[in-house]
């Protein structure tokens, strides 16, 4: 057992984690943000990122214990106060929406690639988005998502 | 402005957002596997090492015994009954026990379940459960395994679990009278769902009634339900199964599995607490369903001015240990070109085998897709073969409007021909068909053509295909929508709320789904076969309009008027004859609801597709209550140094007869022609002795956000009289002529045909070598 401490969604969270604990788990099982998808959990779909200091990491490959101190985003912290993020809102308004199982970690998977390139082109927006699959959409409503995003004022 | 604020009304047409996204985009959105039950327990499945074996013994007794193990089932526990998809056509085909205890026929095949208190134990409990099998012989190869003495995987003679001969005319004397005959032979993979979302479901028995939940990640609740209640043998009554949001099905979710039927009998053996089973993701690849692989070859006729005789040809698909909706997958794998082309003399008999590989099933398309991949490449090849434009020669014989067929389809809006004179002019056919300048250039482009149609319904667990939708508007103003029809992805809940609005005459905001609850919601038989838009959006508008009328009879006696001169519309009541209004419909509402009326308003509708008898033994009577047509052509770079295909653009143009929403009939289309595209140029399950070899995301690769294409999408829009608002249903269609569409322009790019799917870099270099020549 391990007692890891980080913040999580803007609010400081200590946990108990047993050390071969994955983040998912803790996230979904103890923390009870379901958010986070289950898909392959081998790190192959992207079903399951969440935002790590800012960056896409996928919660099925991380360890609980590892995360201590970190600054954790979930799906459920993006919206403030009700007000959807851009990149929330740009989902809906562009239809990037099917099942919307890939939805979260897609969503969070955007929001990274635009903390790092702010105006990114569709080619980057593509390659930003590779590890996050999504079998319902064919990507071009999600590219557009993305994109509409970038231009939009938060 | 704010989302709750909004009014959209008349939003039939308009891309209102998706009535789910905002709980989706949040996360908020509840699946299966996001369920909580207290007490709730982990369940697994203990499935077969072997692809044939006997069982000799199943001793459990040592699983039992460890702690945290709540339940334990085999077949001893179960009735024994079997269960299949497309019982009541082909009730013969009713072959697989949801627990096996005396033969296993595939790697995977179940034969008992554990209920435990955490998963670890579960599984520790799977390996404490000791199976004694007689190992058989077993066949991987459909055409081995129709030969005599092949091993006998059921009691069906040569392994044959579907035998499908469709005749019409006199097919060898057209042949005979055609100035040119080819032949072809195409072969087609496997290939998975792969759904993001695996399936789940979690069973709760209510002990002292012995009455059952099931929440399952599902396409189609009652079927499911059927399914539990044949095979438990309890009373449909008895059973409530429900769905949830559904990560995706593509037909993959389209029946019982035995996960579903072991959460419930576990749940019951554990005193009701509930079972949750969910596959992982190498189960979900393994052990679940997937595509069926087709060997289909066709020897066709045409005259030189490309009239088309006569088609022939014979379908062999390896479907695997049992017999899921094999019999329809073969069927729509034939009956399609009737949909398409104008033919009087056809013969093609289709075979579906039984084999020890993982069980085929039902796969976005049916069947249509490896029908699409073969009859679009083999008619371009006669069309090059008496030196006609393939464009040309589509529009020769392509089916036309108000046609019956020679099997006896009947085709009223048409678009076929609309559809490939537009995609034809959008994609500067012309001006691009055959300029591949390919003498010394590595890298060269060519384009390509298919054309497909689908129906919107097919009748393949009932005599009829109906769906019930019931509309409650409340006191205050509130409209809730029941409809059986289960949104698993495609946006049905949100088309049944436009359609329910704009007959209604009500905003979009106003409506509230409830979707797809046995105990609940009217009989809907699943989303499959495009049909929900289609059959459920006509009953949810039945529904609407039947609300309406009550409502306008109310105000139509309070103000003295005649209620068929009233409507609503924009939320208001209206007089037809100038549109003025004459009050609110919340107004309107109040009153229905007021001291001297006191009339709730519960409207129902249901509908059933105008369609006539099947003969299954023949192919013949009208499945549909209509068709969909599309024509796609594909623009490609190959580069003959290295064998690669890049797809550069899909030009796309649908008769969708009216979108209800644009922007979800484009996210149908897009995420169609990219899954085409994927089966045609890298997705592939393959086995070694009926062992699955790639059940993986990074083994199984499909498309990839890199991966994605330009396609450029063109409705027709034909107003079909039986579609709500005009609307066909749509969610296949385009998945259909992609494959032959991007083989056919890698044909006109470096004259030389891949026959076989998927199209990978080695085989066009294999092909180049192999016919140096332009065919």
């Amino acid at each position: 057992m391990k007692t890891v401490t980080f913040t999580l969604n803007g609010k400081k969270t200590t946990v108990e984690a047993p050390d071969h604990e994955l983040l998912i788990e803790t996230l979904r099982e103890r923390l009870g943000l379901l958010g986070t998808k289950p898909s392959c959990l081998e790190g192959e779909c992207g079903a399951c990122t969440v935002l790590m200091d800012g960056k896409n990491v996928l919660s099925c490959l991380k360890l609980t214990a590892d995360v201590d101190g970190a600054d954790l985003t979930t799906i459920e912290g993006l919206a403030q106060n009700g007000t959807l993020d851009p990149v929330q809102q740009s989902f809906i308004d562009a239809g990037a929406v099917q099942c919307g199982y890939c939805t979260p970690g897609m969503v969070l998977a955007s929001k990274a690639l635009l903390g790092e390139k702010p105006q990114p082109t569709d080619e980057e927006i593509a390659r930003g988005l590779d590890g996050n699959l999504c079998r319902c959409t064919g990507y071009i409503k999600i590219i557009d998502a993305v994109r509409a995003a970038s231009l939009r004022k938060p | 402005m704010n989302q709750d604020t909004k009014k959209t009304t008349s939003p039939v047409g308009k891309a209102v957002p998706r009535i789910d996204a905002r709980p989706k985009v949040t996360g908020e959105a509840a699946y299966v596997y996001d369920m909580r039950l207290s007490g709730m327990l982990v369940g697994k499945m203990l499935r077969s090492p072997h692809a044939h074996a006997k069982i000799v013994k199943i001793d459990t007794s040592r699983a039992r015994k460890l702690a945290g193990v709540k339940a334990v089932v085999t077949a001893t526990d179960t009735p024994k009954i079997k269960f299949g998809s497309n019982e009541y056509f082909f009730p013969y085909t009713v072959d697989q026990l949801p627990l096996e205890d005396e033969k296993v026929r595939y790697i995977g095949d179940e034969i008992a379940a554990v209920a435990a208190v955490d998963e670890e134990t579960a599984n520790k409990a799977l390996s404490l459960i000791d199976v004694t099998y007689e190992v058989l012989p077993a066949v991987f190869d459909p055409v081995e395994a129709m030969k005599p003495g092949a091993p006998a995987i059921h009691t069906s003679m040569n392994n044959i679990g579907v035998m499908l001969p469709v005749q019409y005319g006199d097919a060898d004397t057209a042949l005979k009278e055609s100035d040119y005959v080819r032949e072809d032979v195409f072969v087609l993979p496997s290939a998975a769902h792969a759904a993001l979302e695996p399936h789940v479901a979690i069973g709760q028995c209510e002990v002292s009634t012995r009455r059952i939940t099931l929440w399952t990640s599902t396409q189609a609740p009652f079927k499911v339900r059927e399914a539990l209640a044949k095979t438990l043998e309890i009373e449909q009554a008895d059973i409530r199964v429900i769905k949830l949001a559904v990560g995706g099905g593509f037909g993959g979710k389209l029946e019982m599995l035995p996960m579903d039927f072991a959460a419930c009998l576990l749940s019951q053996k554990a005193g009701g607490l509930p079972v949750k089973i969910a596959c992982t993701r190498e189960e979900e690849f393994c052990f679940t369903r997937r595509k069926h692989p087709v060997i289909y070859k066709l020897k066709s006729g045409v005259k030189k001015d490309g009239t088309l005789m006569a088609i022939t040809g014979e379908v062999i698909a390896d479907g695997g240990a049992y017999c899921s909706y094999g019999p329809t997958v073969i069927a729509a794998c034939i009956m399609r070109i009737f949909m398409v082309y104008k033919i009087r003399h056809f013969r093609v008999i289709g075979f579906r085998v039984y084999t020890n590989n993982p069980i085929c099933g039902a796969i976005r398309g049916f069947g249509g897709v490896q029908s699409g991949f073969a009859v679009e490449s083999h008619m371009d090849l006669l069309a090059r073969g008496i030196g006609m434009d393939p464009v040309e020669f589509r529009l020769k014989n392509a089916t036309d409007p108000d046609t019956v067929t020679v099997n006896k389809l009947v085709l009223s809006t048409n678009g076929l021909k609309e559809c490939i004179h537009k995609a034809a002019e959008a994609s500067g056919w012309k001006q691009k068909f055959g300029k591949s300048s390919s003498e010394g250039e590595v890298v060269v482009r060519g384009i390509g053509i298919g054309v497909a149609a689908d129906v919107m319904g097919s009748k393949m667990y009932k005599a009829h295909e109906s769906a019930g939708t019931i509309i409650k508007v409340e006191e205050d103003g509130s409209v809730y929508v029941f409809t059986g029809a289960a949104d698993t992805g495609q946006g049905s809940d949100t088309a049944m709320a436009q359609i329910a609005a704009q007959e209604l005459g009500v905003a979009y905001e106003r409506i509230r789904i409830k979707a797809a609850d046995t105990e609940i919601t009217p009989f809907d038989t699943g989303s499959f076969a495009s049909r929900v838009t289609f059959i459920s959006g006509n009953a949810t508008k039945n529904a609407a309009a039947d609300a309406k009328r009550q409502i306008l009879e109310v105000v139509g006696r309070q103000l003295g008027l005649e209620k068929d001169g009233l409507d609503i519309r924009d939320e208001q009541v209206v007089r037809r004859s100038d549109n003025g209004a004459v009050m609110s419909f919340d107004r309107a509402v109040q009153l229905c609801y007021s001291f001297d009326y006191g009339h709730l308003l519960i409207g129902r509708g249901h509908y059933n597709p105008k369609t006539t008898p099947i003969d299954f033994r023949t192919g013949e009577g009208n499945i549909s209550g209509s068709y969909g047509f599309e024509a796609q052509i594909a623009e490609v770079e190959v580069n003959k140094k290295t064998g690669q295909v890049r797809v550069l653009k899909m030009t796309d143009v649908h008769d969708i007869g009216y979108p209800i929403n644009p922007q979800s009939v484009q996210g149908q289309i897009e995420g169609s022609i990219l899954m085409g595209v994927g089966y045609t140029l890298h997705e592939n399950l393959r086995f070694a002795e009926g062992r699955v070899l790639n059940p993986s995301f990074s083994k199984y690769r499909i498309p990839r956000s890199t991966d994605k294409v330009d396609i450029a999408s063109i409705f027709v829009e034909t107003n079909d009289p039986q579609g709500p608002f005009g609307a066909k249903g749509m969610g296949e269609a385009s998945l259909l002529p992609t494959a032959a569409a991007i083989a056919n322009a890698i044909h006109d790019a470096i004259g030389v045909r891949i026959r076989e799917l998927p199209i990978t870099p080695e085989k066009v270099l294999a092909a180049l070598n192999r016919e140096p020549g332009r065919e």
